[in-house]
């Protein structure tokens, strides 16, 4: 019998659709007989499905407030007025 | 309908932070990501003739940046890295798991009808929780889950195995759910 932990990483794998035919007979004996891993693998295809429903809400994922510094900006402004100067 | 480009003078403005913030939450570096959006912006004003105006500019600049963040994660792997194995070995998952290899924590059901995974604020609370994760954990995390790159291409570029890649992903999906629940489900 899978420990939770072991039950885990193959629901993971599962989710890559990798699993050998004795992983996944393993897996559904354990969630078979384990309400607290059935649960983890159901909201964690519901998470992967909000994931891919919200399409670009989720990206790029940072705060508005993350903004590149004035110094870096200025560096790369200038190296870019370089190389749009020589495609010329 | 046709796009087309604004001058590449104005790039930097319109889409410096942007490309900045999309850099950042990959690479999980400052310096790193600063680097590659100078790059994007050149390999863009080379590029620029062959813009074919089917993507909008930003969705155009972003595909050449998710490129360079792949070269990156591959450039990066081959210098000999100590972090995944230390990602591996870590006695984070204790938190999770007893020894015997239970779960330790009770969680609440996730289908209270208040707390639905389709509202905005569900993915700012995820947003965090992903940024609290431990930064390999996060980058694999958002790779695989929010832009979708297989697992076999992360695994290529990072030069890790299929397994060590299932078992940090497992790792990243425990904590998240357990941040999920206490900042979300339980909130």
């Amino acid at each position: 019998m899978l420990t939770c932990k072991e039950a885990s990483v193959l629901a993971t794998k599962a989710m890559d659709g990798k699993l050998t035919f004795r992983e996944r007979s393993g897996l559904r004996l354990h969630i078979m007989m384990c309400g607290l891993c059935r649960r983890y693998v159901r909201d964690m295809k519901r998470l992967r499905e909000a994931i891919r429903n919200a399409g670009p809400i989720v990206s790029p994922m940072m705060p508005e407030s993350f903004r590149l510094s004035a110094k870096s900006r200025e560096r790369i402004g200038r190296i870019l007025k370089e190389h749009s100067e020589e495609s010329r | 309908m046709a796009h087309s480009l604004s001058r590449p003078s104005e790039w930097l403005g319109l889409y410096g932070d942007i490309l900045y913030r999309y850099g950042y939450a990959r690479l999980r570096d400052r310096d790193a990501a600063e680097d590659l959006v100078q790059e994007t912006l050149i390999a863009a004003l080379k590029a620029k003739d062959n813009y074919a105006g089917q993507a909008s500019e930003r969705t155009w600049l972003i595909g050449i940046l998710k490129h360079k963040i792949i070269d990156h994660f591959r450039k990066t792997a081959k210098e000999p890295s100590q972090e995944y194995d230390d990602g591996l070995a870590g006695a984070d998952e204790d938190e999770f798991f007893d020894e015997r290899g239970n779960w330790q924590h009770d969680v609440s059901s996730w289908s209270k009808p208040d707390k639905s995974l389709e509202q905005t604020q569900f993915f700012e609370v995820l947003q965090r929780c992903i940024d609290c994760l431990p930064p390999r954990l996060a980058q694999l995390f958002v790779l695989r889950e929010i832009d979708g790159i297989d697992t076999e291409e992360i695994c290529g570029a990072m030069t890790i195995t299929p397994n060590n890649f299932w078992v940090m992903m497992s790792r990243a999906r425990v904590q998240l759910r357990h941040c999920l629940d206490l900042n979300w489900f339980n909130a």
